[in-house]
């Protein structure tokens, strides 16, 4: 059987390209721009998926991207919506969350036993005894969720860009289109956007045989298409409104994220279901639903209908109906035919029966509609006893709208019911923020362009800050397209509010009786409007239902939040292409070159160490021994470097340095120590005067920007005359330590390394290989050794060099973890890693790097001032006992003392200088005073014990960093 | 996502920034109490709040001042306001 | 009238008692006034009635119940925190959450999940040790676990995260749970009303009265109620409640962002949070999977969603979970977050005489609704800190002793 119309006037269909396609193992044919529902419902299946609690049959309903119940599963997808998926050739699908098939879902036992499961009924049962309560958990989590999806799914991702406009239209109807000409004319720069594929709104199926309308639709389509001031994006979703004009807009390609200056709302309405018994038969569609169906996609939506209405919007739709071929055999009007219109003068002339002052009582069939009862009505409730039966396979539903007006509550607007309309209207909207067309209450179509107009020239004016008087509500028709109560009772109930959720009316009622009589109250307790269509067809009459329920009017009962987004959008879309920035040193290739391990230091890459990863323990030994024995070349690049300049740079660096800063002499360099305001480390490296005026400061790898941006705050606030120069990226940085660092150097350089005329703590400036370097005499790794600053472009030349001179001394590089090694036995700490979040320097051990004394102020200081008196711990070094061979305690495991936590190993680490394991640790007080052995529990849970020591735990006097020791022997 | 129209830089959007926080001067000779006061505590309440913001591709500071009830930038702050001098 | 129809209707079905009184006047004096029907509200109303038989208490909730942090949460329960002042407060809270539906006789869909936090780096794994340690030591299940383990309890995550910063291994908390916060508040407000408290919804707290140091009542938008204590319980609104009586804090609100997918067909049974990456998922007895990240940058006094959220919380989590690329994201919302300095709440008594503070908790207080109330019942009955909350009181920034929390900063739910 096959429900494909001849060609429509305005179809979307490509008829030259059929498309065939499987369903739950059946085979389909439909065209080119036929959605996977038309398709389907073009051969003749109704029957499109099963509801989300009891399984009840459901089929299509709008057509508009809420048929949340024809939700289809691929291979590739889950919960595809079938209503508005385009249908593509060899598409695989099946229904979504049936057990067993859609035809014979064994989960519509469910359905039957609803009776037991009243509004919340979850909440009520279950959890006694409390040990069964995880059994029946898993039975629940069985029932949950839609669609399956597939873990071994590849990653899709779908690239962004960005969108600039002065005025983003949204929505594409005739209130739109007029909205954007209106603006365009003014010289906007407008963008005109659709969710649909094709222009045109409800002119395109709601409008579509109505003559009047074909010169409007004409006229617009072309000029919209045609002005040079407008950007047309059909096919593309707004997903959501977010602060400042900023609209992602999803389309095919991807989401463009548009910023507007501006955003006019022609968003239109959403129709409403009226609540009767079984009305969630398919079979049973929205007016505007099967409109769609038969313009956009030529396929009529049955061969017997029935057509409930309360506005003349249905008795259109019945018309329509006719010239599709469908019998309509009656039109149930809730109110009188005298309200409606010419188009009811129209049906009045075919003869069709029209039953004025009814509604539907009960719709009735089993898998697919068979008869519509209805019954008088008085506008409250319907009296049954007069009921008539209608042979019938399709009923629509023309009984009301709902504001689409998301995206307008997502920008803080106000809507207020107006009683007239009866419908929510716009009632305050902020600045930049403009409606029109039936969201607006603007329903003849003159009303809608008049609206558009009116809100088009608003926006221009807003924008060019031009004076104009809103008149928001100037183009607003007289009379109700909604009833205000489209709802009827029936002893059995299956009545549904809220299509996603398999709510009836009494769920919300007993919710509401229960306690949860605030809207809000009453969405979380009875779950509706949760579900994926987000209550489109069930926030409206879920607050009619409690606004009755309390006596209370529908603005005192207000709404749920309208959240984002509009629909939902794919995560593809929302992540974008993957964009993972590292930074790589100037040596990097040659890293990798030399079997570097490399491991992420921040953004950064560094050599963790070079050799396998299986022989990491020996690489490190030999890479330290290198550093003791000979030579070693580690790569220290990351170093956050800024060059600090002008009359007040000594003063900068004393305030917020711990120690001073100013009286550094020319060409030497001094610790640095960063404290914030509470006392906490922050940061260290080394501060050192190249000039007067002129210094050069180095910080860790993972806090280098944050220093420059507190440098360069600082220099604000305090109103200094400094620049800084961030000169981390621009140069490179090693380290070259041991006891031949001088005897390497000397040939290449032209700066004197003489112990008198570069000390230890020494900072010089002139050519290394031909190349200007500023050389530092360092001691972080305990040996005499220089930090070779220099552009990065020589950085590779200058370190072959350096190894290749360097391989007479058994010149090594060195990585990471060699250099923790090497610090950790000359005691030196690791910012981030032997302090914590809380840690001031008096804890750390470095009083001495504190003058309270004699420095009047530095950030910091009152407050360690007053720690200083108050540290509850402190850091301490230990070694593992001679000739320990037990279980190693690692990083952060715990002392204990008495039984109770004494503090934590920071760092600890085999010293092959010591022969022994050393470490420091974080001891809480008064053990950390004490002259007591330490105890640490490893992961066994035994403790081990810890030989308090002070440190440095190697050469004690700094003999080696300060003295050439090859010269002296 | 948040634009600020900035002086010199024009409008840009928040996520240039870093957000650095309430304006402060830490008072120079104050008691215990009230140096802990300064460190610690904010000025949590809705209103306006003058607050540094510092902008990563051009290395400016901006102190705005913030309505953080409805996010909205009413003034730039001239640097010059925000200036105390440090002892040396 | 419909109503009439409808009543009609159902009185023969539904007989089911209200969970929450109707809306009514107030009395003109409380003994206690709680500020905010939240989570933590309605559980110390809860506890004064149930454990110091005190019922001459108002809760005051300016919207509805739960409809601040508590509506808004991820859900997450876990006791594993950094401090031995956190772990013993969180665990004993766990522990009460443990027998909360018993309690209610309302099932709160409390789920034991198991929770991971990821390591993609060393530093990361060295505070998850430093984590486990403390926790073990409490008699907390936690520990480090590497990444054989978790890729047999987490088989479908990538642990190479696509290539760049790769897990190295976890902390993983077994009793690591997830319930249904909505219910939580609910059944805490039941209980306390069905034992005599007040609860007014719609009222909102617009002033405090003092005399001298001492409150002597609170100002609503229904008119002033005279009253010996006033806690308050806000959340997210804090800094407007202190701010009333001119008593500063460290507290600073930022946006909490959180969102959820389409619902599928449950896959993932457990908790996973990475620091490194700033996200963290779990998915719903719904099916929706629950998604969340770290704070927004800036202070903000608004429940706003942004797009940079959704952005960068998906183009993360499908470094982890690839296949997640092909769902789609359905609500997004956020709650404000009163954040401290350390990580840590403020509780228990202030400088102002029947004043008490429930506030600073920021991403992670939802765990801790039933041990809040239970001690600031305590607390207010007995006009002393309850020995749990010693160590958050307010003094502690006056004193320079901070809580140590601060050492494990990461995403901290
Ligand atoms: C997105 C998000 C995710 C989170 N995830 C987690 C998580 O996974 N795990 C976890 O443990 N925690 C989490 N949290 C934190 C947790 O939600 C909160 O810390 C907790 O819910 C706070 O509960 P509360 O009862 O104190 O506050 P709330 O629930 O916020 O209640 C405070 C109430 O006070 C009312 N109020 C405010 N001002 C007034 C006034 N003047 N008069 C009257 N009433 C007033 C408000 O309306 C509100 O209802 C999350 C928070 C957010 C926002």
């Amino acid at each position: 059987m096959t429900s494909r119309l001849d060609p429509q006037p305005l179809e979307w269909l490509d008829r030259s390209e059929t498309r065939s396609f499987e369903f739950e193992g059946q085979h389909y044919i439909g065209f080119a721009g036929d959605s996977i529902s038309s398709a389907l419902l073009a051969s003749g299946q109704t029957l499109l998926g099963r509801s989300f609690k009891y399984h009840r049959p459901r089929g299509a309903v709008t057509l508009a991207n809420h048929d949340v119940n024809a939700l289809f599963q691929s291979s590739e997808e889950p919960n595809i919506r079938g209503d508005v998926t385009p249908l593509a050739a060899g598409m695989q699908l099946t229904a979504c969350n049936v057990n067993g098939s859609l035809a014979k879902d064994r989960d519509q036992i469910i359905g039957k036993l609803s009776r037991f499961l009243p509004v919340g009924f979850y909440y009520k049962t279950f959890h006694k005894p409390k040990k069964f309560f995880p059994l029946w958990e898993r039975l629940i989590r069985e029932k949950a969720g839609l669609g399956r999806i597939d873990t071994g799914w590849s990653v899709r991702r779908k690239a962004k860009t960005y969108g600039f406009c002065d005025l983003l239209v949204i929505g594409a109807g005739a209130s739109g289109m007029q909205a954007a000409l209106s603006a365009a004319e003014q010289g906007l720069d407008v963008v005109l956007v659709d969710e649909n594929p094709q222009i045109g709104g409800s002119l395109d199926y709601q409008l579509v045989n109505e003559a009047s309308a074909a010169v409007v639709r004409a006229r617009l389509k072309h000029d919209v298409q045609n002005h040079t001031n407008i950007r047309v994006l059909p096919g593309h979703l707004a997903c959501g409104w977010y602060t400042d004009h900023y609209v992602p807009l999803l389309g095919p390609d991807g989401i463009i994220k548009m910023r507007a200056r501006a955003v006019i709302s022609a968003t239109g309405v959403m129709e409403q279901p009226a609540v009767f018994r079984n009305n969630d038969l398919p079979g049973v569609m929205m007016a505007s639903g099967a409109q769609r169906l038969v313009a956009r996609y030529a396929v009529k939506p049955g061969q017997r209908a029935v057509v409930l209405t309360a506005n003349s919007e249905g008795y259109r739709a019945a018309l329509d109906m006719v010239k599709a071929g469908v019998d309509v055999s009656a039109v149930i009007d809730m109110g009188s035919l005298a309200e409606r219109g010419v188009w009811a003068d129209e049906l009045n002339a075919l003869k069709i029966p029209v039953l004025e002052r009814h509604t539907v009582y009960e719709a009735q069939g089993k898998e697919q509609l068979k008869r519509v009862v209805v019954a008088p009505f008085d506008g409250d409730k319907c009296d049954s006893r007069d009921a008539r039966e209608f042979d019938a396979d399709l009923l629509l539903m023309s009984v009301g709208w709902a504001p689409a007006a998301q995206l307008l509550y997502q920008a803080g607007g106000r809507l207020a019911y107006d009683s007239t309309l009866e419908q929510l209207l716009p009632q305050e909207l902020p600045n930049g923020i403009f409606a029109c067309g039936r969201l607006n209450g603007a329903f003849t179509l003159e009303q809608r362009l008049a609206d558009g107009e009116r809100a088009g020239a608003e926006a221009a004016a807003f924008l060019k800050g031009e004076p104009l008087i809103p008149a928001l509500a100037a183009c607003r028709d007289t009379q109700a397209h909604s009833h205000p109560w489209p709802i009827v009772d029936h002893p059995k109930g299956k009545n549904f509010v809220d299509f996603d959720e398999d709510l009836q009316l009494k769920d919300l009622v007993n919710a509401a009786k229960e306690g949860f009589d605030n809207i809000e109250l009453m969405k979380r307790f009875s779950t509706v409007g949760m579900g994926p269509s987000q209550g489109k067809h069930a926030n409206m009459n879920g607050i009619r239902v409690l606004a009755a329920v309390t006596g209370r009017s529908i603005d005192q009962t207000g709404s749920t939040t309208a959240r984002p987004m509009f629909h939902p959008v794919p995560v593809q879309a929302l992540a974008g292409r993957r964009f993972r920035p590292e930074r790589l040193t100037a040596l990097h290739p040659w890293h990798l070159d030399n079997g570097a391990q490399m491991m992420e230091a921040g953004v950064w890459m560094r050599p963790e160490f070079y050799g396998r990863p299986e022989e990491r323990a020996q690489a490190i030994l030999r890479e330290v021994q290198a550093v003791r024995t000979g030579l070693g070349l580690i790569d220290v690049s990351t170093l956050g470097k800024i060059e600090v300049m002008g009359p007040d740079a000594g003063k900068l660096l004393d305030g917020t340095y711990t120690m001073r800063m100013s009286n550094i002499k020319l060409g030497m360099t001094r610790y640095a120590l960063m404290v914030d305001d509470s006392g906490v480390i922050v940061d260290d490296g080394i501060v050192g005067r190249i000039a007067e005026d002129r210094f050069y400061v180095t910080a860790t790898t993972s806090h280098a920007d944050a220093t420059f941006r507190t440098l360069s705050r600082h220099i604000v606030e305090w109103g200094l005359d400094v620049r800084l120069v961030n000169r981390t990226g621009t140069l490179a940085a090693m380290n070259l330590a041991g006891p031949h660092a001088r005897k390497l150097l000397k040939p290449l350089t032209d700066i004197d390394l003489s112990e008198d005329n570069f000390p230890y703590l020494g900072l010089q400036e002139g050519t290394l290989c031909g190349v200007p370097v500023r050389l530092i005499r360092v001691g972080f790794v305990g040996e005499l050794g220089y930090e070779i600053h220099l552009p990065v472009d020589a950085a590779l030349q200058v370190w072959n060099t350096l190894m290749e001179q360097g391989a007479e001394y058994g010149i090594r590089p060195f990585g990471v973890e060699a250099q923790r090694v090497l610090r950790l036995e000359k005691g030196h700490i690791i910012v981030g890693q032997d302090t914590d979040g809380l840690t001031n320097p008096f804890e750390a051990n470095m009083p001495w790097a504190v003058p309270l004394k004699t420095k009047p102020w530095f950030t910091g200081k009152p407050s360690l001032a007053l720690l200083k008196e108050r540290c509850q711990r402190s850091l301490r070094g230990f070694m593992l006992p001679q000739g320990y061979s037990g279980e190693l305690p690692k990083e952060c495991h715990l002392l204990i003392d008495n039984g109770d936590i004494a503090g934590r190993i920071t760092s600890i680490a085999y010293s092959p200088s010591l022969g022994r394991y050393i470490g420091l640790a974080m001891v809480d007080q008064p053990l950390a005073s004490s002259e007591r052995m330490f105890q640490v529990r490893v992961d066994s849970g035994a403790l081990v014990p810890l030989e308090p020591c002070s440190t440095p735990f190697y050469d004690a006097e700094g003999v080696r960093q300060t003295v050439d020791l090859t010269e002296v022997a | 996502m948040k634009v600020f129209d900035c002086p010199v830089i024009g409008r840009r959007p928040i996520s240039e920034f870093d957000y650095v926080g309430e304006v402060r001067k830490p008072p120079m000779d104050a008691d215990e109490a009230s140096w802990a006061a300064y460190v610690f505590n904010r000025q949590g309440a809705p209103g306006l709040l003058r607050e540094w913001w510092y902008h990563r591709p051009t290395g400016r500071w901006y102190v705005m001042e913030r309505d953080t009830l409805k996010d909205e930038v009413v003034r730039f702050i001239d640097l010059e306001e925000v200036r105390y001098d440090i002892p040396a | 009238m419909p109503w009439r129809l409808l009543k009609y209707g159902l009185k023969s079905s539904h007989d089911e008692p209200r969970f929450f009184p109707e809306s009514r006047p107030l009395k003109s004096h409380y003994d206690v006034v709680i500020i905010g029907g939240g989570g933590h509200g309605m559980a110390c109303a809860y506890y004064l009635a149930k454990e110091h038989g005190i019922t001459n208490v108002a809760v005051l909730e300016q919207g509805y119940i739960g409809g601040g942090n508590t509506g808004r949460n991820t859900t997450i329960v876990r006791s594993n925190y950094l401090t031995p002042e956190g772990v013993k407060f969180y665990d004993t809270s766990l522990k009460l959450f443990e027998d909360l539906s018993d309690d209610f006789d309302l099932n709160i869909f409390y789920s034991t999940r198991g929770h991971f936090t990821l390591a993609h780096t060393d530093s990361a794994l060295r505070t998850m040790r430093w984590r486990a340690e403390v926790n073990k030591h409490h008699g907390i299940d936690s520990e480090v676990v590497d990444r054989d383990f978790i890729a047999k309890e987490v088989p479908y995550m990538d642990l190479d995260c696509a290539g760049h910063s790769p897990v190295m291994g976890a902390l993983y908390h077994a009793p690591g749970a997830v319930a249904r916060h909505d219910a939580v508040a609910w059944g805490y407000a039941r209980g306390a009303y069905n034992r005599g408290v007040e609860i007014h919804q719609r009222t909102r707290v617009t002033g405090i009265r003092t005399q001298g140091d001492k409150v002597t009542g609170v100002e609503t938008d229904r008119g002033f109620v005279s009253c010996n204590k006033v806690v308050s319980m806000v959340a997210g609104s804090t800094p407007r409640i202190t701010s009333m009586l001119g008593l500063d804090t460290p507290i600073e609100i930022f946006p909490l962002q959180a969102c959820v997918s389409e619902p599928v067909k449950p896959f993932m049974d457990t908790i996973v949070v990475s620091g490194s990456l700033h996200v963290y998922v779990s998915q719903s007895s719904r099916g929706e999977m629950v998604m969340g990240a770290s704070v927004d940058p800036s202070v903000l006094h608004s429940t706003r969603s942004s797009f940079d959220f959704v952005e960068g919380l998906t183009d993360k989590m499908i470094d982890l979970f690839p296949f997640m690329s092909r769902m789609k994201v359905m609500r997004q919302w956020a709650g404000m977050s009163d954040i401290t300095p350390d990580f840590a709440p403020i509780m228990g008594k202030t400088p102002i005489e029947g004043f008490y503070l429930d506030a600073g908790w920021g991403t992670w207080g939802f765990k801790a609704t039933p041990v809040s109330g239970k001690t600031m019942a305590w607390t207010l009955a007995n006009d002393r800190n309850h020995e749990l909350i010693e160590p958050f009181r307010l003094s502690r920034f006056t004193d320079f002793d901070l809580v140590g929390e601060k050492g494990a900063a990461s995403v901290g739910h």
